[in-house]
Formats: C-alpha cells, structure tokens, sequence
C-alpha cells in the first residue's frame, strides 16, 4: 500500500470570484523509502499538491490517502492527530520560532501533540542531522544550512511516515543545498520514510528517486530510477 | 492634495482594513477625552452653581456686611444714620424645603417695601433679578405679610398657590404672591419679607447679611474703613461676592485632585497609542523604505505617522465630546452631593458644552495622540530606505535599553521619594503630584527590564503547569519586549492607580469608622429634617431639646449648635457642645486627640472658659496647633480663644472649632440647638425610648437616628462621595483593557506566520486559541504585579502627601485586602476576556496562506 495516494485529484480556487484550477485529475503514489521530487515552473500546482498530502487541504474532486485514510473524511481533530503522528513538514524559509533554542523547536510537535521527556528524542534527530550540540543556540546563531538541518529534525522528530518540503534548499546556496538534499535522500531511504520535494532545483531533481513534472495543474511526466 | 491623496493611500486605507482593532484606539482616545470632558463640566456645573441662588438675587451691590451669628439689626439703623447716599439691604439668607417635593431651595428675607422703592428709585435698572419680577399690582398689598412668598419661575407655581415649606424643624404653609422669572433653575429661591424669614427661623433681632451700594467716589477701600469703623468689632465689611470666592477657593482642593484623576484615562490612552502606531510602524517598515527610497523625505514619514495619531486623536475627541456630556450628568450628581455634604450649599447647574469644551475636546485628543505618537514616528523617519526594504521582520526590541532603563527608573523613583517630603505650594501638594508622575514614569521604564526576568524565570515552569502553549506565550510575550512593556505599562498603570486609590479610600474609610465609635457616644441624635449640608445648620426648636430630657430612659440630651463662621477669609463651622452633660454620661477612653492625651483630660478645659479644641484640617489650613490662640468675630465682639488641643474629625473638610455651649452662648445668645445627642439610660430599653421621643417630636419635622444607623449614614455618605473616583478608576480599567484586546488582535496578525506553523507542526485550533489566552492572561499577570507594587507605592504619596496637603487628613493606613482582591480578580477576568476575539481570529486563521505569504 502506496504512503501517500493521490487518485483523480483536482482542486479548484476562487479567486477575486474566479474559479481557478490548480490541479487537473491528478493521481500519484508514493511509497516508503522514495524520495520524490515534484517539479515544474511556479504556480504549476506544486505546493497545492503539497498542501493536499499533508491534509493541510482538501481535493475538489477526487480523494488523497494518507497511510490508507482519505483526509476528506476526518474531521479537524483527526486531521491534526494525522498531522501530528504521521506527517513532517519542511519550508523553504525555514520556519523556526526565534524565540525557541534548537533543541526547544525540534520538540515543539511533540510537546504539541501532549508529549512529555522528549529531550532524547530531540537529541538523537539532532544526531541525525549533524547538529549535535547545537541544540542550545538560538536559530539566528546559526547558518541558513544550521537552520535547515534543525527544521529536518523537527519534521523528524515524531518519526512520521512522509515528510513534504516545500523548496527545502530555495533560500540556500548551491552546495548548501546539496548537502541538504544529500541528507533528506539519506534519511529517506536509513529510516524508510516517504519525502515529496517540491522544488526548482535540478540538484533535487537528478538526487530524487522519482521526478514528476507538472505543468499547469497536470502531471506532465513520471520518471523514476 | 497629492499628498493628501498618499496620506489616504498609505496611512488611513490599512487602517480601515483592520476597523475592530483601529476602532478600540479611537475608543480608548474617546474615553480618555469623555472622562477629562466630563470632570470639567461636572465641576463647573456641581461646584460653581453655589454662589447662584443667593448671589444671583443680591444685585448690584458693592458691599456686604457680615458676623458670626448674624449681624445685629441695629447695625442697618446706625448705616443708615450715616451721613453717606448708600443703599441698604439687609437680608436673611438659609434654606427650605418644599415639603411635598423634598426640594431645597434658597430661602431670602428681604425688607420688601424699602427695597422695592429703591429699586425704583434706581432707573439704572440694575437692581438684579427682582426687578422684573411679574407680580401683580394688588401683590404689593401683601409685601409684608408673613404667609407670603414670592418665587422663581422655575418653581412651576402660580400667584395664589398654597405652597408647604419646611424651615428648620417646622413645616409652614406660605401663599405665592408673585413670581419672578430666574433665568435657570439654579437661581429659583424663595423671597419672603425679611419679617417672616426672622419669624419662621427664630432669627429675631438679627439679619445674615447687609448688602450695600455705595457711590463710585470714594474708591471701595475707602468705603469699607468708612463702614467698618461705624459698626461693631465682630461685624465685617467686605467686597461683595467675597464668600463665593471664598468658596471656590476652599473647593480647589477637591476639584484639583479630581481632575487629575480623570487623567489617568488619558495616559492608559497614550500608552495605547504609543503601541498603535509601534505596531503600525513595524508593519509597515518595507513600505517605509520603499516611499523613501521613491523620494519622501525623512519629514514626510514623520509627519504621515504623526499625521495617523492625530486621526486618532480627532475622531477621539469627536467621538469623546457627546461621550463626555453624557457622562458629565452622572458626574454632576455624585459630585454636587459631596460638595454639598463636605462644603457648601449647591445644586448642581446646566452642564454647558460650549465652543471652549470642543476645543478642549480637540486639543486633548490630538494632543494626547500627537505627543504619545511622536517617538515611534521619529523612529520610522530614521529608519534608512535600505534597511526598511530588508527581507525580514524586524523586532519591536531593536532599541529596547533594558539596563539603561531601569537605572533611570532607580534614579527616578529616588528623586519621587526626596519629591513626596517637599511641603504643600500655595496650599497645593505639587511635589505629591510630581513624586507620582516619577513613580509612573519610573515604573514605565522599569518595566522592559521587569517582564524579562519575570518571563525568563517563569517560561519553563509555566510550560510544566499549562503546558507548551504556556512556555510558547510567555516567550512570544518576551521577544515583543517593547510591545509587551507598553501594554504591561498601560494596564499596570491603571491598575497601579485602582489600587492606590482603593487603599487611600480604604484607609479612610477605615479610619472614619474607627474614628466614628470615639466620636458618637450617645445613643440617639435628632436633626431637623432636610438635607444635611456642611454649611447649613438648622435649628430644632428649644423647647423640644428641654421636653425630651424629661422623658423616662433619658439620661441626658445634649445640645449642640453649629454656626457657619469665617476665619482668615475660608470658611469654617464653630461648634459647640454641652460638655455639663459629661458630668452624667460616659467617658470614652481612646484618645482622638494629636497630642495623645485623653478626652477626660482635655474636655474639662474647655468648660465655660475661652478655650476651644479644633479639628485637624483647621490647624493644618490655618498653620495652628495646640497652646496658639485664635480670634473669632463673634456676634458684635473679637473674642480670643486658646486652643487646647487638635482633634481628628473627618466629618467636613472645611474644619472646624468646638466650643463649651456656655462660652457660645455668651457670644452668640441664640440657644436654639442644631442636633441633640440623646443618652438613655442603660437600665431603659432604647426602643421604647424611642418611641417615647418621637411621640414628643411629633409637629417637628426631625429626623432620629440611632447610633448604629447614624454610622450606617455616614458611611453611606462616605461611599458615595467616593463613587466617582471609583468610576473614573474603572474607565481607566477598560480603556487599558481595550488596548489588551486591541493589541491582541495586532498581535495575532502580527503573528499569522508562527501561528500557522504552528498548524502544520500538529497544533490543534484549541491550542492555538489555548495560546492567545494564556498571551492575554500573562500580561495580565504582569500588569497586576507591576500594578500593585506600583499602586503600594503610590498610595502612601495619596495617603501621606496628596491627602494631608490638600485636606489635612491623617489617614490611618489600612489595607482594603477584599476590595483589592474583588478588584484585581476583575481586572485580571476582563483581561483574559479580552484575548476571546483575538484568539478566535487566530483560529479562523488559513494557515497555508500565512505560511506560504512569505
């Protein structure tokens, strides 16, 4: 059974009273251990599609299966308890909260879903990323590729079964970035999880074990190594 | 025009986008003008109709003559023997009450006949409002018989009306013979033949004032040595309308600290705008750079930020000026009431809003706005175009001196202290004020530095006990420090004012009942009917005092008389008592003496001797003490008096002089009482007694209270007097609760990126929402705490500066711990609440869209 199921989908905005679609019937799997990269040219629907697999959203038509759940079906809570056990999600901008150490940022998902000790957990992500003894600084003490590795282990730090990334390297320099590629590729594949980039980025593309390329809402080309 | 244009563009459009939160900063500006607005009207219209009734109707007069007691009537022979072209008018002058009506009015006993022929005499036509008075021709015919009446317009009674009129403890039946027009209800008064008014009143031989007109030439000084050298030594000649300046010199105290009072809204208010337009330059910093790297000089900026606080302050005030008037009626009410029952006579007069209270309006509103804006202004026209345009939102805290602060706030609050010992100035505690405006100042700046080492301290412990939400406020709340400081700083200081102003009135309050079980020894007291104002002393009827006494149970009743005298030009009661009957009643032990020493010790003193005990505000005002001595006009002799000793005594703030009946008597014959304190034996049952003296009342119009209901009454004068400082300390509350509630709603727009986020990490709506309050209820936490101490600090300048400077009262330091707590709980309450709406807009909040704005 595919992690992550997108079958049919389409999803349609109003915008300034104008229905605009973002995404054409679009079907998609994504298994564990593969790491996929979406692609295509700004407002192709990239995101939209991100948005959709971490239940952030909703398909017009169509329906999105997350470990075997249509999300259309849940309801709020069921939707943040999804979230919160089995989804991570990375930025482009990082998204950490200032005013939070690392280590502090890397267990806020746990604190939030009511957990309690999770100094280990945060410590053993942090290990992962190469960020040990780091966990004490604040973001702004860190490099923006520092900063990355800390919001990978955050969307790590509730062992969830996909992570999605939204541009994960788009405010990053080139070899920067390839290290952060290089390490999502790795952990994709040690921990057995299912990661969805979106991105612009040929690295990711040519790292990715699948390529999909999407084109004003529809997937234009499926490649896979 | 263009740029009139931009203005619109750049300033007042986002405004209108967020109407909730732009909406409660005009409101809080409205309050804060509607509350000083109202205090003003109110003031003038409570305290400056005193003078009206009786001054309105004493016409073109240059002189009055005056004494203790009532000026002896021989006096109006020997002026007029004089050989000078004067006009003579002497008059008496008390109250009425309309018996079915309870109204009080101003009762005047004119000489009728003379002054009605004088007056026509005088063709200048100046001769006040009797002058055109609408009194039929065959009125004439009665000018001189006792039953008739002559009455304002306002009054609502016709020629041939039958009116009841209570005077003193009697109730008489009067005809109204004419009707005058008064040009407000303020003026209404009761005219009678200056015969009738000495009749009904027992004032025989003896007239309250004289009124003269004296030619041009001399000059006025001359005219009052002239006048005086002919009258007797305790008569006094002054300008006319000397007493109602007199007056309101005596009230500038209280409408001095009342006014300042009604500020306190103003600087929440300003504290609110300062936030205001912080946050509006924190959003708007890339917009900043780019209109400045497009040419707009570092002025502009300025002025369009300045500009934007002024709209505030205008649609404030506009907002705030009927706010104000309607306010203003329930002001004047509550404060006419304590002028009356702690000062003078009055009824309350037209609250005017005239072209001055708009301008007041504006330029307290603008004002406010402008001066609190300026320095986040000037910090946005300084910012450089580059710097603005930069990726990334700056934080409030960028120029946030923690440490330099709070060594000024050190400094500051040393400078209040040495400030709060400095002396009264001209009667006026302006160290007080000033030591209170560098303990507000110095709390403001404090408190940076107060909520991070509190939120430091605090943020894990409270992750533990609320949980991550709570860890995530209180650091959310320590990154905004400056944001944080502001709102802190406006709440704290309304809180800060709440509570000094709750332990000052506390303390007083506690003080009045303590003071009252020493001062109220006697079982029963009887008043003539009416309302009980400090200037006003009717009289019971001599008889009555003497009857009561040979009621079986009565042990003795104690006569006691009050005159309303003048002493170095400001008002004063002289007051006496029956100290005999202490030959027979009980002692009582506590001391209310400054010296120390016992009443039994003191009283004794006083007996039959020219020695006088004074109350405390008299010798703080007057600069006496204990062994100095005093002179007195008292009927037609300046009598030396000594003073034995000081006594406390809330019950007026115009301070009094009390003297044994006999000493009295022998100045000022009249021995008709003004109150009885009646014992009763201890072996009699006080109801039946009671019922006993009431039977023997009956015809009087009196009113009997016992001991404990005297007290009840007392206190309830007390509460009420106090009432409209506890209303203006409540709209100080809500306006800087408000700015909680609008500063939230800024906040969660602020923060629609980390609270998305936090969406995507796993938080449920309910946290979030969990989030905003537990935001909301931390400040609230912090304003209360720094409220408090601040407000302690406070409340010993309101208590032992501001107080005993403007009042001479020393207060007994007392903690009003249930008040406080009721009060803090609401405070804290209405603080939470005000983070509902904001939080629920953080829950309505799409978070893909903040996350992906960036």
């Amino acid at each position: 059974m595919p992690i992550l199921a997108l079958q049919d989908v389409s999803k349609d905005y109003l915008s300034d009273g104008q229905r605009v679609q973002a995404l054409h019937g679009l079907s998609l799997n994504v298994e564990r251990g593969e790491m996929v990269a979406l692609v295509g040219r700004s407002g192709c629907g990239k995101s939209t599609l991100l948005n959709l697999a971490g239940a952030m959203d909703f398909p017009t038509t169509g329906s999105v299966l997350l470990d075997g759940v249509s999300t259309s079906s849940l309801k709020d809570e069921e939707l943040t308890r999804l979230r919160r056990e089995k989804v991570g999600f990375i930025f482009q901008s990082f998204q950490l909260l200032h005013t939070l150490t690392v280590f502090e940022n890397v267990e806020l998902p746990l604190l939030l879903a009511g957990k309690t000790n999770v100094r280990e957990a945060a410590c053993e992500r942090l290990a992962w990323v190469e960020l040990e003894g780091l966990g004490e600084r604040y973001p702004h003490q860190l490099s923006g590729g520092q900063m990355q590795r800390a919001a990978i282990a955050r969307a790590l730090i509730h062992s969830p079964i996909i992570v999605l990334a939204d541009e994960p390297t788009g405010n990053l320099d080139t070899t920067t970035g390839n290290v952060i590629l290089e390490l999502l590729l790795r952990l994709t594949h040690e921990k057995n999880i299912a990661t969805v980039v979106a991105t612009h980025s040929l690295e990711a593309a040519a790292l990715a074990d699948t390529v999909v390329r999407l084109r004003d809402g529809r997937i234009e080309e499926i490649t896979r190594r | 025009m263009p740029r009139l244009l931009l203005f619109y563009q750049l300033m007042v459009r986002p405004l209108l986008r967020e109407p909730i939160r732009a909406g409660l900063t005009v409101l809080a500006v409205a309050l804060g003008v509607a509350v000083v607005l109202a205090i003003d009207l109110a003031s003038v219209a409570a305290t400056g109709s005193f003078h009206s009734s009786m001054e309105a109707l004493a016409g073109d007069n240059d002189l009055e003559i005056t004494a203790s007691g009532g000026v002896p009537e021989g006096a109006v022979g020997t002026l007029a023997a004089l050989p000078y072209a004067i006009r003579i008018s002497p008059r008496i002058e008390d109250y009425a009450l309309l018996a079915d009506t309870k109204q009080s009015f101003p009762l005047v006993g004119l000489d009728l006949v003379s002054e009605g022929s004088a007056y026509e005499q005088d063709k200048a036509g100046s001769g006040g409002e009797l002058s055109s008075a609408e009194a039929p021709k065959d009125s004439i015919e009665y000018l001189e018989d006792h039953e008739s009446i002559w009455v304002g317009s306002s009054l609502g009674r016709k020629v041939g009306d039958r009116v009841r009129l209570l005077i003193n403890d009697r109730v008489r039946e009067y005809v109204v013979r004419g009707v005058y027009p008064d040009s407000n209800g303020n003026e209404s008064a009761i005219v009678m033949d200056i015969a009738a008014a000495q009749q009904a009143l027992t004032r025989y031989g003896r007239v309250d004032r004289i009124l003269l007109k004296v030619p041009q030439e001399p000059n006025l000084d001359e005219w009052q040595r002239r006048i005086s050298a002919a009258l007797p030594a305790g008569v006094e000649v002054r300008p006319q309308g000397t007493g109602t300046n007199e007056n309101r010199r005596m009230l500038a105290a209280f409408r001095w600290n009342l006014r300042l009072l009604s500020y306190i809204s103003l600087v929440v208010g300003a504290f609110l705008i300062y936030n205001t337009i912080s946050v509006s330059v924190v959003r708007r910093r890339p917009e900043i750079g780019i209109v400045r790297a497009l040419g707009a000089s570092r002025r502009v900026i300025l002025g369009a930020f300045v500009g934007e606080a002024a709209c505030f302050g205008v649609a404030g005030a506009l907002i705030g000026l009927p706010l104000g008037r309607l306010m203003a009626t329930g002001a004047v009410k509550l404060m006419a009431s304590t002028v009356e029952s702690l000062y003078v006579s009055s009824r309350p007069g037209a609250i005017e809003l005239n072209g001055a209270s708009v301008l007041l309006a504006l330029a307290i509103g603008v004002g406010v706005a402008v001066a609190s804006a300026y320095s986040p202004a000037r910090e946005a026209s300084l910012v450089s175009p580059v710097e603005a345009m930069a990726r990334g939102r700056r934080e409030y805290d960028v120029s946030i001196h923690k440490v330099r602060d709070l060594w000024l706030a050190i400094m500051l609050a040393i400078a209040a202290a040495a400030a709060s010992r400095a002396p009264a100035v001209a009667g006026k505690p302006l160290f007080g004020y000033l030591a209170t405006i560098l303990l507000m100042v110095a709390s403001a700046l404090a408190i940076p530095a107060f909520v991070s080492v509190i939120t430091a301290f605090t943020s894990k412990l409270l992750g533990k006990l609320f949980g991550v939400e709570a860890m995530l406020a209180s650091r959310s709340l320590a990154a905004s420090l400056q944001r944080t400081s502001v709102l802190v700083g406006a709440l704290s200081t309304a809180i800060a004012m709440m509570t000094a102003v709750g332990i000052m009135v506390g303390s007083f309050r506690q003080s009045v009942v303590l003071w009252m079980s020493n001062e109220l020894p006697a079982d029963l007291y009887l008043r003539p009917a009416g309302s009980p104002a400090a200037d006003r002393h009717p009289t019971v009827s001599l008889g009555l005092a003497e009857g009561l006494a040979k009621i079986p149970g009565v042990v003795a009743v104690e006569r006691l008389r009050a005159y309303e005298i003048r002493f170095q030009e400001m008002p004063t009661t002289l007051a006496s008592a029956d100290l005999d009957v202490l030959d027979v009643v009980r002692w009582y032990q506590n001391s209310e003496f400054l010296s120390g020493r016992p009443e039994r010790q003191i009283l004794p003193e006083l007996r039959h001797s020219n020695t006088v005990i004074v109350s405390e505000p008299f010798a703080y005002k007057h600069h006496l003490k204990a062994g100095d001595t005093i002179t007195l006009s008292l009927g037609e002799t300046q009598a030396s008096l000594r003073i034995a000793d000081v006594f406390y005594d809330y019950s007026s703030e115009r301070g009094s002089i009390l003297m044994d009946r006999q000493t009295m008597l022998r100045y000022l014959p009249d021995p008709a009482p003004s109150n009885l304190a009646i014992y009763v034996s201890p072996d009699a049952r006080l109801e039946t007694v009671r019922t006993e003296i009431e039977k023997a009342a009956a015809g009087h119009r009196v009113l009997l209270f016992s001991n404990r209901e005297l007290r009840s009454e007392a206190i309830r004068i007390f509460d009420r007097t106090f009432a409209i400082t506890y209303a203006l300390e409540a709209v100080a509350v809500i306006v800087a609760v408000m700015g909680i509630a609008g500063a939230l709603l800024a906040l969660v727009i602020d923060r629609r990126r980390e609270l998305s986020l936090l969406r995507f990490l796993g938080a449920a709506t309910g946290q979030i929402r969990k989030l905003i309050l537990l935001e909301a209820g931390l400040l609230g936490l912090l304003a209360n705490l720094a409220g408090l101490a601040l407000g302690f600090a406070l409340s010993f300048i309101l208590v032992y500066v501001i107080n005993k400077q403007s009042f001479g009262w020393t207060i007994r330091f007392h903690w009003p711990v249930e008040i406080l707590v009721a009060a803090l709980t609401v405070v804290y309450a209405a603080t939470v609440l005000a983070g509902l709406y904001p939080a629920q807009m953080a829950v309505r909040l799409n978070p893909l869209e903040a996350v992906h704005e960036e």
